[in-house]
């Protein structure tokens, strides 16, 4: 069996205390880096190095590592979760890379998604906003018939895809206004397709009240966050989300 | 600004934006009777001026949507600047994301600003005579006089290429803020926006380039 390659790279890393330090950049060398490593396992190695010549390994924020949780995330090079689109951070791997190449590596960063750590950073605002209305209220109990309630295939479809959304908080990194509108137009569509999310339609203007409150941007409909997007969420729920607004607007 | 939500906002910026094209693209039809000579030209002017108080009623209109316009999109940069306080050492812009036109609506946007000013002074407010080889053909020598100039009329066309930049952007964009973009017609929203945006900045643009080839 053929040896797994392995590349050198230069990283830039941001280092910060805590949320009060201004932080700054720090240079390690990444020496023999095996391509099939994924980012974190990369980052993982680095931070083995630094614990054992006594320094601070980098903090950074990671959980199930297959995409799924929405914990991890960081700018590389300036693109949110890295060069390859359609995937998390820790779904990047190594072979994405050049022997030689110099790694950017910042935070996700927005006023209102302040820096914790090196790369960890507080989302606690999209748990606010998920408070004013991301959820259904149901009876709890035995799961119900599957098909007891009839949804048709386009909108059940529709509705997955922006369940799809992990709420790591690339889009807002990625928009020039640090908008959260993918997010919590995601949230919005997700919930609203569906006639079970029907009960709390005015989740709507309270999830944006939310948002506006805690300083996220507003939309210049620049799609930077369809981009970066790990779980390819389209615009069209932004829209979606602007159309039920103006509905639960002018029915009051 | 009036506890109007981010969206409510650009909503006010979209619709007014909408109501100037409809301005732009009457003024424009307005502009192409100088090919049907200064007759044509002056008796649409004085038409308008004999409108009176309807006139009036269509002016503060659109001096009405032109600072709502503005005021609400000074009010969201403002805003958006706030939540973007925190810069990236570096950034990538995903280009086939977001069109040049996007990234460049704040400057499109500010030279119209300056271009609408010096507009108003040179035709608008401007004592309407314009003498070519001795005869007064009142507004439509004045348009003549000042377009033959070849620093009026360049600066002329890159405003006018500004109002289409503008456009090429803001039209499909307005249907995204109205939540009236899917995924299934936006190619042909940004289409349409294109079309709109090339076809404002030719016409506008033909004119001064006829100017100076015929005077």
């Amino acid at each position: 069996m053929a040896e797994d390659k392995t590349i050198t790279l230069t990283l830039k890393v941001w280092r910060q205390k805590n949320a009060e330090d201004k932080g700054h950049f720090e240079i390690y060398k990444a020496k023999d880096i095996n391509e099939n490593m994924s980012f974190l396992e990369m980052l993982d190695v680095i931070n083995d190095t630094l614990t054992l010549n006594n320094q601070t390994p980098i903090a950074f924020d990671h959980d199930c590592r297959e995409g799924i949780c929405g914990s991890c995330g960081a700018m590389v090079n300036g693109v949110a979760h890295g060069p390859v689109s359609g995937v998390t951070l820790c779904q990047l791997h190594m072979r994405s890379f050049n022997d030689g190449d110099t790694v950017v590596i910042e935070p996700f960063r927005a006023k209102s998604l302040p820096v914790i750590q090196d790369l960890v950073i507080d989302r606690t605002a999209f748990d606010r906003i998920i408070a004013k209305g991301g959820y259904i209220s149901v009876k709890t109990g035995s799961a119900p018939e599957a098909n007891d309630t009839p949804i048709e295939k386009k909108k059940a479809d529709a509705s997955f895809d922006a369940a799809a959304c992990i709420g790591c908080s690339a889009c807002v990194a990625a928009c020039p206004n640090a908008s959260a509108s993918l997010f919590v137009s995601a949230k919005v569509s997700h919930l609203v397709l569906l006639p079970q999310g029907h009960a709390e339609k005015k989740r709507v203007v309270q999830m944006v009240d939310q948002m506006d409150k805690e300083g996220f941007g507003g939309c210049s409909n620049a799609y930077q966050c369809q981009a970066a997007c790990p779980k390819e969420i389209k615009v069209e729920n932004i829209a979606r989300m602007n159309r039920e607004y103006i509905k639960e607007k002018s029915i009051r | 600004m009036l506890k109007l939500s981010t969206i409510q906002k650009k909503q006010i910026v979209g619709i007014t934006g909408l109501a100037m094209v409809g301005f732009v693209l009457a003024h424009l039809s307005g502009n192409f009777l100088i090919y049907k000579g200064p007759e044509a030209f002056n008796g649409y002017a004085k038409f308008l001026h004999d409108l009176g108080a309807l006139l009036w009623m269509m002016r503060a209109g659109i001096l009405a949507s032109f600072l709502l316009h503005m005021g609400f999109t000074i009010n969201l940069v403002i805003t958006n600047r706030k939540a973007r306080v925190n810069r990236y050492y570096k950034y990538q812009n995903h280009r086939s994301e977001s069109s040049l036109a996007t990234q460049l609506m704040p400057l499109s946007g500010s030279i119209i600003l300056i271009y609408i000013i010096f507009h108003l002074l040179d035709f608008s407010l401007a004592d309407k005579v314009g003498i070519i080889q001795g005869i007064d053909y009142g507004l439509y020598g004045l348009v003549i006089n000042t377009l033959k100039d070849p620093i009026h009329a360049v600066l002329y066309i890159i405003s006018m290429a500004s109002v289409g930049l503008h456009m090429y952007h803001a039209f499909q964009s307005v249907f995204q803020t109205f939540g009236l973009m899917s995924e299934k017609n936006q190619p042909r929203l940004v289409l349409a926006s294109k079309v709109l945006g090339v076809a404002i900045t030719l016409g506008y643009s033909s004119i001064p380039v006829y100017i100076m080839m015929n005077f």
